[in-house]
This record gives structure tokens, C-alpha cells and sequence, in this order.
């Protein structure tokens, strides 16, 4: 006998992706709307709380196909990285500094305020700072946009993404230490973590390479490869319970340095990384709950216009000197306020917090669905109104 | 709107146009920076001219009028200095080479400039093809007929320029097994080519000119994109069949052999230019374009067939005296090196075998512009 029930369950997911492609086509298509909106949309809907279409148990594996599809982005975001332009133009680096610290600030001065835990309060002030790559990578992909707004977009989310993870995990051994007084506990939660990361990361570098040149494949496609070694360090990292953010962003950086040169990989990891980005999408969106978005409003809604304002603030300021116009400036500014603070934190284990920030994601529950319809959107305003995406496709 | 008169400029004078590449230093792909490279050159008192081209992964730029090689060198050393560090602020790269490698047209982007937009509409698909770089030289002429003159006497040396120039081997990812693959993009255009043979500015403007705007095929002279065309609004005519050499080196080189080559031909050392000369020029044409200097050439007056690189030996071995005259003994220098070294496109080649991809053609080119010396050991691990 065949159980309906559980044959339900079991496509229930893969019948939601092809729905949200669907969804993702027609909004294209018809609206030019970002595919990752309809994504995050039919996420959102068909989410256990919602519709209830998808299953209530959280199963391990999509928390994995999320990570992966997550690392992968990150992994080209590291690749892209040339380390030489930080040097040769120092203000990049000033300029990601500054905006990091004013939306930190911003953030944990607003919370602190609305009477937010203090732990609580830095937490999410640290998740606040990075914007997501992964947002930015699909719609750079998706409107074929180049120039000084994008590549700097690409750059500050990726190097705000490492400064959010790494201040992360510092004030996560803060507050270990503090709820336990156990320094070592403290101290393996934080630093050990994001150090044995980075050693892991620079490992599957060195091995890759060698692994390619060992097997002659420099001059041709090695876009499977690199795909392939980000999904086992992903499943390494999450096995160790070590943070797969950094180790794949470490992975990314040091494979390109380590032969100067990404040749013939395709952009985005072709339709592999398509497939990955409707998964990602979907999931991430599918793990909000319509009361908390209701129950933190306001302070969602505050969040995001605080965070907002601080990132424009910081990228404007220095836009000038760093070589482009304010007006450049300002664009990039609102192309940073996509937040990937939801899935850091459900991709970085929290398991020593507990259930302590569960409760008191309120304010994110709200801030995380309003920029993932609107994220993307903004992102997308901001490269064709600094005239380096197309306004309208051209055949 | 008819032919503007031709205006007389100082005989021999010299200005040159170079159109470059812009790519990211992430990929190394063409990358659409040119109002980005603007904006930012604005601000600082450029030593030169710097505009848009016609897709926005090109820039141009332009030098002053010179008379002599040094000072023109100068000047094209210190645009290509001021260029380098702006784009490096932009984490671009900025190099020669006849085309990108790798790019692909359908990826480009038309510069927003009401020119550009017109001629995107007339031509389509192939103006974003038409992302290709050359470099163009500008000799002035003291009257429109000796313009003429030099414009014809000039065809049986135009395979020169275009084999010592040639640096387009790839295109769109691919080998061509052409030494400049760009001009093959610039034949597509309905009046490319040769222009026709007139010999006085009188003829050209009442038996040409006037039919063909009657015609309502051109405007003005902008619609041909012969391989030399008269520029009446400068007093110069222009060569036009050279890729950009990657290094300025060579391009202030190439320009000196052409203003040489041009005083040579003045003093009437040879016998004039004639109709029956354009019967071997397209077959010419292409040998330099395909071989390159191991080309064949045929002489359009005793149909003798020689070797591109020995015809170019034995010409810069000619025109000593003129070169003295000018001042430019150092650029035949260059350009004899250059035949017993192998062209750009030689060099380009050379780093694709070595390390196995596209992109290291364009890290070679990058570090040949920047640096003008031969290239350094190279950084590829991978081979």
C-alpha cells in the first residue's frame, strides 16, 4: 500500500521548488521581477506555519542543500576577491571598516533602546552588518551588470560578511563566558572555531589546486571541480560543527591566489548554481513565521531603516576619495541592504546559545521577510539607476 | 551636408589615436568601466585627449600634434602612466591588444552618447562587434591634393603597419590563425576598404563625394571606414589598419615609420601611385593580416614576390636619410627588433601555450602596457 501521507511529505519539497521556479519564470518574464522575490515568496507561503505545505520537521539535509547553496556563492565571492586592489586603493578597506562599524553601532543603539537584551542587542547588531552575497551574486548574474557599483557591492558584502561572522562569534564566546564562566568553552566557540575554518579552507585550496594540476585539467572547465570541493568542505565544516561561511570564503580567496587566474568557470556555477539559489531561497523564507513577522513590526521595520541609513551613511562618506561619485556612492549604499543575518545563523549553528535567541528573533523575523521582496528589488534599482545594468532587457 | 573644405596643417606633423581595453581584474574580462575610468580622470588635468568609445569597455585617447618622436613618446608615456593609476584605484586593468581574447560582443554595452546610440540602431549586432581597438595615426598635409597623393602612394605599404601592429589573435575564445583578426570585423562595414582612386581634392569632392551624398549613403566622411581616409577638419589623413600595439612603445614607433615613410614618398622617389596598384592590394592585405611578417607580399608594379618582414627590413633600410631628417632613427630601430622578435600577436600566442588558457593573453598584455619592457617571468603556476 502506498502511504498518501507520506508521499506528500516527501514531495512536498521538491514540488515547492518547481513551483517557486515557476513563480520565479512568470515574475521575469512578465514583471522583471528578480527571480529570488518569487523564491522567497512561495517560500514564505507554503512555509508550516503558513500553508503548511511543507513539512514541520526541520530535516538536516535541507539545512545542508541550504549551506551548500549558500558556500557556493560565498566561494565565488572569495574567488573574485583580488587581494591587490585592497592595497592599491586603500579607501575600499576604510570604506567597509567605517560602514561595518556605523551599521553595528546603529543597530545595537537602536535595540539597546527599544530595551533589547544586551546580548541580544550585539548579537543581531553583528548579524546586521554583512549584506548578503548571495542576493547580490543572483542579481549581478541575472542582469549581466558590471562596473564600479557592482564590483564594489561584491566587495564590501563580502568583506562585511567576514567582519559580521567573525565579531559574531567573539561576542558569542563573550556571552558563553559569561552565562558559563567556562574560558576554554568561550574560547572554542569563537576564535577556534574561526581559525581551524580558515586552516581548513586554505587546506581544500592547496589540495584542489594540486588535485587539478596533478590531473591537468588547468586550461579547461574546472567549474564541476571547485563545485564538488566546496560541497565537501560544506559538509566537513557542518559535520565539525566549524563554520562553513569562513572556510568557503578562505577556500575561494586562496584558490585564487594560488594560480592568479579563474579560467573558464562559469559565472554563478552555471545551472547548478541556479538550481542551488531556488533551494536557498526557498528555505530561508520558508523559516519565518507569520505571527513573529506581525509581533515585531515595528521594530523590524526600524532595524531595516537604521541599518539602512548607517550603510549609506558610510559608503557615502568615503565615496569621493575612494575614486567614484557620491552619487555612485549613494547607489552602493542602497545595494548593500539585502541581510543574509537569517541564514547565517541558521547555517552557523548556534547549538551553544541554545534556545536564547530563538525567542527574541522577533525583530529579525520581520526586517529578513521585508528584504527578501524588497532586497533584491533595491539592488536592482540601484545598478540601473547607476546605469550599469540594462532598465529593460535588450534582445 | 556637404564636404568640408580641407584645411592645410603643417606637412609631417603627427598625432595619434589609440583605442584601449578595459578589464576587470577579477575575471579579467572585458568589463564596462569607461564612465567609471571618466569620472575619475576628471578630476586631475589629463596630459592628453581621453574619450568614450563606442561600447563602454573601451576608452580613447588622443596626443597633442608632434613633429617629433621623443617628445610624442613623452607624451604617450605619461597618458599611459595617468591611465594606469586611475584604473588601478578601480581595480581595472587597462591594456593594447587588436581584441579581447575572450569577450563576448553580445555582452557589451553601448556608451551613452547620442553617436553611438545611431549608428548601434543603423548597424545592430555588428557595433557591439565593432568592440575592437586600433590604432589610428594622423599625418598632417599641407594641401588636400598631397593629401590625396600620400592617401594612394601609401597602398603598397599599408600591409606593413598591419603586420608590425598585429596583435588580435583570439577572438571571442578562440584562435583565428590570423595575426589581427580585427580588421576581418571592420570589412563587415558596407564602405570599408580601400578608398577610391582620385587624385586631386577637386575630383574627390565633385566626381565622389557629391554622388555618394547624393546617393544618401553617407553624411560625411565619419560613414567611411577606409583603411587611410582624408580628415579635411584636421588637414591630415588618417591610418587606420593598425591594432594598438601593447605597449606605447610601439605605437610611437609605428607612427614615426609612417611620418618617415610619408617624407620618403613626397620627395617623389618612387613612380606614382597608379589604379592598376589596388589589383594585388586586398590579397596583400590579407597575407599581413593572416601571416602576419612571415606574410608574402606582391609588388603592384613588378608583381615580385617577396617576404612582409624582409620588404619591411629593406624599406626601414631606405628611409635612413628621411629618418635622420626627423629625428626618429630610435623608431626604425624599434620596429627592426620588433621584425626579428615577432609581432605582438606572437607574444600573445606564446602565453596561451605556456599556461593553457585564455586569460593568461590577457595578463600578458596587461603586464607588457604597464611596464614596457619585455614581459617578466610569469606569475602562472598552472601549465
Amino acid at each position: 500500500m502506498v502511504d498518501a501521507a507520506s508521499v506528500l511529505s516527501e514531495t512536498a519539497w521538491p514540488l515547492t521548488l518547481l513551483l517557486a521556479w515557476l513563480v520565479g519564470e512568470y515574475g521575469f518574464q512578465r514583471l522583471r521581477l528578480p527571480r529570488i522575490c518569487a523564491y522567497a515568496l512561495v517560500g514564505f507561503a507554503l512555509a508550516p506555519t503558513q500553508a503548511g505545505f511543507l513539512p514541520q520537521a526541520q530535516s538536516p539535509t535541507m539545512v545542508l542543500l541550504a549551506n551548500m547553496a549558500f558556500c557556493l556563492i560565498l566561494f565565488e565571492c572569495g574567488y573574485g576577491i583580488n587581494l591587490r586592489w585592497l592595497r592599491s586603493n586603500p579607501w575600499i578597506a576604510a570604506t567597509s571598516v567605517l560602514e561595518a562599524s556605523l551599521t553595528f553601532a546603529a543597530i545595537y543603539g537602536l535595540l539597546t533602546w527599544w530595551g533589547q537584551p544586551m546580548a541580544t542587542a550585539l548579537l543581531l547588531a553583528a548579524l546586521g552588518m554583512a549584506t548578503s552575497p548571495a542576493t547580490l551574486m543572483r542579481i549581478v548574474t541575472e542582469c549581466r551588470s558590471s562596473g564600479q557599483a557592482t564590483e564594489r557591492l561584491l566587495y564590501l558584502s563580502t568583506l562585511n560578511t567576514v567582519l559580521a561572522v567573525f565579531v559574531f562569534k567573539i561576542i558569542l564566546g563573550w556571552a558563553v563566558l559569561r552565562t558559563s564562566g567556562n574560558i576554554f568553552a568561550a574560547a572554542y566557540g569563537s576564535l577556534v572555531v574561526f581559525g581551524i575554518s580558515v586552516v581548513l579552507g586554505m587546506f581544500a585550496a592547496v589540495l584542489t589546486l594540486l588535485l587539478l594540476r596533478v590531473l591537468r585539467r588547468c586550461g579547461q572547465d574546472s567549474t564541476l571541480a571547485f563545485a564538488l570541493a566546496v560541497i565537501s568542505l560544506v559538509a566537513l565544516t557542518f559535520g565539525l560543527k566549524l563554520s562553513p561561511v569562513v572556510a568557503t570564503l578562505t577556500f575561494g580567496l586562496w584558490a585564487r591566489h594560488g594560480r592568479m587566474v579563474l579560467n573558464a568557470s562559469q559565472r554563478g556555477f552555471g545551472s547548478l548554481g541556479s538550481l542551488f539559489s531556488v533551494l536557498l531561497f526557498v528555505f530561508i523564507a520558508s523559516r519565518l513565521q507569520w505571527d513573529q513577522v506581525v509581533a515585531g513590526l515595528d521594530i523590524g521595520l526600524a532595524f531595516v531603516g537604521v541599518r539602512l541609513a548607517a550603510k549609506v551613511l558610510g559608503i557615502g562618506l568615503l565615496a569621493h576619495p575612494s575614486g567614484i561619485s557620491w552619487r555612485k556612492g549613494f547607489f552602493i549604499g542602497l545595494g548593500t541592504v539585502p541581510t543574509p543575518a537569517l541564514v547565517i545563523l541558521v547555517l552557523e549553528q548556534t547549538r551553544l546559545l541554545g534556545n536564547m535567541l530563538v525567542d527574541q528573533l522577533v525583530p529579525l523575523a520581520a526586517a529578513t521577510l521585508a528584504l527578501e521582496f524588497i532586497g533584491p528589488l533595491l539592488v536592482q534599482w540601484a545598478l540601473v539607476w547607476a546605469h550599469e545594468a540594462p532598465a529593460f532587457r535588450e534582445v | 551636408m556637404p564636404l568640408e573644405p580641407f584645411k592645410s596643417s603643417d606637412s609631417l606633423s603627427l598625432g595619434v589615436e589609440l583605442e584601449l581595453q578595459l578589464v576587470s581584474l577579477s575575471d579579467f574580462d572585458l568589463t564596462e568601466a569607461s564612465p567609471d575610468m571618466l569620472e575619475l580622470l576628471r578630476r586631475r588635468p589629463f596630459p592628453g585627449q581621453v574619450t568614450p568609445e563606442v561600447t563602454e569597455g573601451m576608452l580613447e585617447i588622443a596626443t597633442d600634434v608632434h613633429t617629433r618622436h621623443a617628445p610624442l613618446l613623452r607624451q604617450m608615456q605619461s597618458m599611459r602612466d595617468t591611465l594606469v593609476q586611475a584604473a588601478e584605484r578601480l581595480n581595472i586593468g587597462i591594456c593594447g591588444g587588436g581584441t579581447h581574447p575572450f569577450q563576448m560582443w553580445s555582452e557589451r554595452r553601448i556608451f551613452q552618447k547620442a553617436r553611438f546610440q545611431e549608428v548601434s540602431n543603423l548597424y545592430g549586432y555588428l557595433t557591439k562587434q565593432f568592440t575592437i581597438f586600433g590604432q589610428h595615426v594622423h599625418v598632417g598635409c599641407s594641401s588636400a591634393d598631397e593629401a590625396l597623393f600620400l592617401l594612394h602612394a601609401l597602398n603598397r605599404y599599408v600591409p606593413h603597419f598591419i603586420a608590425l601592429s598585429a596583435s588580435s589573435p583570439f577572438v571571442q575564445g578562440n584562435d583565428t590563425f590570423y595575426q589581427s583578426a580585427r580588421l576581418n570585423s571592420v570589412f563587415a562595414f558596407p564602405l570599408s576598404g580601400r578608398a577610391p582612386f582620385v587624385r586631386t581634392w577637386k575630383e574627390f569632392e565633385q566626381q565622389y563625394f557629391a554622388k555618394m551624398e547624393y546617393t544618401g549613403v553617407v553624411k560625411s566622411m565619419k560613414d567611411f571606414y577606409w583603411d587611410i581616409r582624408p580628415k579635411p577638419e584636421y588637414g591630415t589623413i588618417e591610418l587606420r589598419v593598425c591594432d594598438t600595439p601593447l605597449s606605447v612603445e610601439r605605437a610611437a614607433a609605428l607612427a614615426c615609420y609612417l611620418q618617415a615613410l610619408c617624407k620618403y614618398l613626397l620627395e617623389q622617389r618612387e613612380p606614382p601611385p597608379a589604379e592598376d596598384d589596388y589589383l594585388v592590394y586586398n590579397y596583400n592585405r590579407f597575407q599581413a593580416c593572416r601571416f602576419g611578417l612571415e606574410g608574402t607580399l606582391v609588388h603592384p608594379k613588378s608583381y615580385l614576390q617577396k617576404p612582409l618582414g624582409e620588404d619591411i627590413l629593406a624599406t626601414l633600410r631606405r628611409i635612413e636619410p628621411q629618418a635622420q631628417a626627423l629625428d626618429c632613427m630610435a623608431a626604425l630601430q624599434h620596429l627592426r627588433k620588433a621584425v626579428q622578435q615577432g609581432s605582438d600577436a606572437n607574444l600573445l600566442r606564446r602565453a596561451m601555450v605556456e599556461h593553457g588558457n585564455v586569460e593568461s593573453m590577457v595578463h600578458a598584455a596587461l603586464q607588457r602596457f604597464c611596464h614596457s619592457e619585455p614581459i617578466r617571468e610569469s606569475v602562472f603556476t598552472d601549465g
